[in-house]
């Protein structure tokens, strides 16, 4: 039996490991992949210790870090499908079939990419509705693209898209955009870039691929649309909790609520850390030290064999 | 036969080549950024405009998704 699983290989997960390995603790990471979404960041400059790093180098650092570890066993390239409580600890299923057992379990999924919910955006998906604009802004050359979302993310996909773009539209919900001041300015002296604030998408539309979108603007009412082949949905994230809903408490949002002193769960013995957390602000800088906090907690706890 | 079609700037599709010279698979990269031609063969043979796009003896895996990549492979 492990002591514990660590699920996840983002910058929490990989955190965790580390610590875990050093504790000595008898450990285990299950991961997809190394680096979360993170990887698909052209440039990170707020990751303390670099000044600038794309979130590709990130990524290969972090499992470098992790893979230098001498206590730690790795599985990468499988997804965890099942957490079950049992005797004096859990059973965690992947997706090969396997199982194994451990008296605790640190949840560090993270999130994913939301989605917009609105007709034809499931239609259209991959066919001119894109979520990584690193990705496929190069596909733009010329066209006109839309980004759904005023946030960080969202002014990022605007900046991606400059050097593509024909025009590009930045549609936010809100009254006023929330991304950071510094990107807003370089964006507003784009001729190019055209943002619309308090618009509300309704509708993805196209004949085989996208050909505009249908919006509300919420202080008329009146409904509005833009002709564009490429539209970028940046709204926000949502965690990656599936795998223990009914488990252990989460927000409406499925936001897995802990304990922030400890980043324990509403369940002995299920710690979380990072995005997939009820915390304030996703950042990579916190989820690292909230999956370190968590892995001494562990370790505290296992010492004094309370778990 | 293993094709990628990417951009320059697209990780997911430099961890997908990466994956693939991991395991010896020879593949074919189709930059559709650079190369219109590539492009268009990209669109009218799996009707996808987002990369990574993978095209592993005939089976269309999009985005990188080692499992999907690992079974296309066996079979």
């Amino acid at each position: 039996m492990y002591d514990l699983i660590i699920i996840g290989g983002g910058p929490a997960g990989v955190a965790a490991g580390v610590y875990a390995s050093r504790k000595k603790l008898n450990a285990l990471l299950l991961t997809k992949d190394f680096g979360g979404q993170a990887v698909a960041s052209a440039k990170i400059e707020n990751f303390i210790g670099h000044t600038v790093i794309t979130g590709l180098e990130l990524a290969k650092v972090l499992e470098g870090q992790l893979r230098a570890q001498q206590n730690i066993e790795i599985k990468d390239g499988i997804s965890v499908t099942a957490v079950a409580k049992s005797d004096g600890g859990f059973v965690v299923t992947d997706s090969k079939g396997e199982t194994y057992r451990t008296k605790t379990v640190l949840m560090t999924l993270g999130s994913a990419y939301k989605h917009l919910d609105v007709p034809g955006e499931k239609e259209y998906s991959g066919k001119g509705v894109f979520y990584c604009s690193t990705c496929d802004a190069p596909l733009m050359q010329g066209k006109v693209a839309v980004v759904i979302g005023g946030g960080n993310s969202g002014l990022e996909a605007a900046r991606d898209l400059l050097p593509f773009a024909s025009k590009i539209y930045v549609l936010e919900y809100a009254p006023t955009l929330k991304g950071d001041a510094v990107t807003q300015e370089m964006l507003r002296k784009e001729a190019n870039v055209e943002i619309i604030a308090n618009a509300e998408t309704k509708e993805i539309f196209g004949v085989d691929f996208v050909q505009g979108l249908k919006y509300e603007d919420r202080t008329s009412g009146a409904e509005k649309l833009i002709h564009a082949e490429g539209i970028f949905v940046a709204i926000g994230m949502r965690p990656n909790s599936d795998v223990v809903k009914g488990l252990v408490d989460m927000t409406s949002f499925g936001n897995i609520v802990v304990d922030h002193k400890t980043m324990q769960t509403s369940v002995k013995g299920i710690w979380a850390a990072g995005d997939i957390t009820d915390g304030s602000y996703n950042q990579i800088n916190m989820a690292i030290g909230e999956a370190i906090k968590a892995v001494l907690n562990i370790h505290e706890h296992l010492f004094t064999g309370e778990v | 036969m293993v094709t990628i079609y990417s951009t320059n700037t697209c990780a997911y599709c430099i961890m997908a080549k990466d994956y693939f010279k991991e395991k010896g698979v020879e593949f074919v990269e189709k930059n559709v950024q650079m190369d219109h031609d590539a492009a268009k063969e990209m669109v009218e043979k799996t009707h996808q405009l987002g990369v990574p796009v993978i095209d592993i003896n005939g089976t269309i895996i999009l985005g990188f998704d080692r499992e999907a990549i690992d079974k296309a492979l066996v079979n």
